[in-house]
């Protein structure tokens, strides 16, 4: 298989897929030329995350991507988020193909921009 | 995993054991080479004759107008560049959905002096002769139409097509690789010069695939060397290949009918099937004039390759009609030329049904397509 068992596992059932009411930050990114998109919300108590949900369209890594790395990010403190990297999301899926490694930079890029947004709006447009 | 079920059957399919055992001597006993004068030779010469002569008997024409290539991608590129080098100069006519033999050979062939005219398709992926008819200029030299399209499936109006370059006196040339033991058809009748069509769709064997030549059709060979298939196509004859071929197409004779009627109720029954089950889905093709096996459907803003993934983890074999390959995404040309818009023709998958296929297996795979594109889409951001 050119997939890890952990990446199918998290494409099979999506953990924390889905849309958030009144988030306290959202990001998205899209991967040019492949269409690729994910979009992150963020529910943030005493500066930390404290619920996560995305949605994404894209192929079976990008959506395996967002489920492991929601997981990941659950509980951190917000401002870790800002220098999130694509290895970090990819190997919270075991790794990735050299074809797929876009996975990680759209699901890292859309948590990244969460983020930002999460602390600009508790900073009052100012970070 | 419980359940295989192969539904690609288009990109290739399974050597029949009855070929295997027809081929089997000839990589043993029967080694010989067939231009060989002895009787080492004359073995091999006479598994290649009958061969040629079983095809020749299926497609009703004589049995040296039948050459032996490598592929299907071979005889289309004999087609398209040997019209092209016999004359030197002039126009081609092909269409937008070719095969990439046929497209790319005749895009090479515009850098080196010719014209191309690419007829586009309507919404079911069909042709209209009477824009192959407009296309038409005085130095015409040949026209390039597929008899059914590997995606969609839609065939195509060849015997019209036919008819018009018998007409202007142009060579007409079909890429019947698709239908070719799968759909009935008339070489004669349809006016064709040079017909495509390969081994391995039809559980044959990969790397042979046949040519049709009509007498008096002025071609060019490409390859030089010996006096092998009449000087048409220098090179030893791949032996065993070729009696597996002639064989394949024995059988294909006599189970054509009964298989084109069984797998054209499978086929519609899946997309009945889905159709039912799973809302935002549509048909790519024509919604008759289609191959027998062969199902494209679009889900909307889901994206193909998460499907053809969340089948082939339930044991589904199928294929993606978008590819996204090192970061680009590329929508398959053949939906786009159909004017498919993009949220669609990003969740197109492609199902081809063949020989192995059962109801059982076609009521698997209706039960496991919605499960995975309600999940996809619950993923999904809206209006993406």
């Amino acid at each position: 298989m050119r997939y890890s068992p952990t990446l199918l596992d998290h494409f099979l059932n999506p953990r924390n897929a889905g849309l958030m009411r009144e988030p306290d930050g959202t990001g998205v990114d899209e991967y040019e030329g492949c269409g690729d998109l994910a979009r992150f919300f963020l529910r943030v108590r005493d500066g930390r995350v404290s619920e996560v949900r995305f949605q994404t369209y894209g192929c079976g890594p990008t959506i395996a991507a967002a489920s492991a790395a929601s997981e990941k990010v659950a509980g951190r403190p917000v401002e870790e988020l800002l220098n999130i990297k694509p290895q970090e999301v990819e190997e919270a899926v075991d790794g990735l193909p050299e074809d797929r490694k876009h996975a990680a930079d759209v699901v890292a890029g859309a948590l990244r921009a969460a983020a930002l947004d999460a602390l600009r709006r508790r900073r009052g447009g100012e970070v | 995993m419980s359940r295989r079920v192969y539904l690609d059957h288009n990109a290739s399919t399974p050597v029949h054991p009855d070929v295997v055992a027809e081929m089997l001597p000839y990589f043993g006993e029967r080694f010989g080479n067939p231009s060989s004068v002895h009787g080492f030779g004359r073995e091999a010469r006479a598994g290649v004759d009958l061969a040629r002569d079983r095809i020749a008997k299926f497609l009703k024409v004589p049995a040296d107008e039948v050459v032996f290539t490598s592929g299907g991608t071979e005889s289309d590129n004999m087609a398209l560049k040997g019209l092209a080098f016999a004359r030197g100069k002039g126009h081609l006519i092909t269409s937008k959905i070719e095969h990439h033999a046929v497209l790319r050979a005749a895009e090479w062939l515009e850098t080196q002096g010719f014209a191309v005219t690419y007829v586009g398709v309507d919404e079911y992926g069909m042709v209209d002769p009477d824009e192959v008819k407009r296309a038409i200029r005085p130095d015409t030299i040949g026209i390039s139409i597929m008899h059914a399209n590997s995606e969609a499936g839609t065939i195509q109006p060849v015997a019209a097509i036919g008819a018009l370059a018998r007409e202007h006196g142009i060579p007409f040339h079909v890429d019947a690789v698709q239908t070719f033991g799968k759909v009935e058809f008339d070489v004669n009748a349809c006016g064709i010069d040079l017909l495509s069509f390969s081994a391995h769709k039809i559980y044959g064997p990969k790397g042979v695939a046949g040519f049709y030549m009509r007498k008096g059709t002025k071609l060019q060979s490409l390859q030089h060397g010996g006096d092998h298939e009449r000087r048409r196509r220098a090179g030893t004859e791949n032996v065993p290949s070729i009696v597996g071929f002639g064989k394949a197409v024995e059988i294909r004779a006599r189970e054509l009918k009964d298989e084109h009627v069984r797998l054209t109720a499978l086929r519609d029954r899946l997309w009945e099937g889905i159709r039912a089950r799973v809302p935002d889905v549509r048909l790519n093709g024509h919604p008759t004039e289609r191959l027998p096996g062969t199902c494209n459907l679009s889900y909307r803003g889901v994206e193909s390759e998460s499907i053809v993934l969340g089948l082939d983890l339930k044991g589904i074999g199928v294929s993606a009609g978008s590819a996204c390959t090192a970061g680009s995404v590329e929508p398959s040309y053949v939906l786009v030329a159909m004017g498919v818009p993009l949220e669609w023709a990003m969740g197109a998958v492609r199902s081809s049904l063949g020989g192995s296929t059962t109801a059982e297996d076609i009521e698997y795979v209706i039960e496991s397509v919605e499960p995975i594109v309600r999940k996809l889409r619950a993923a999904m951001p809206v209006g993406a």
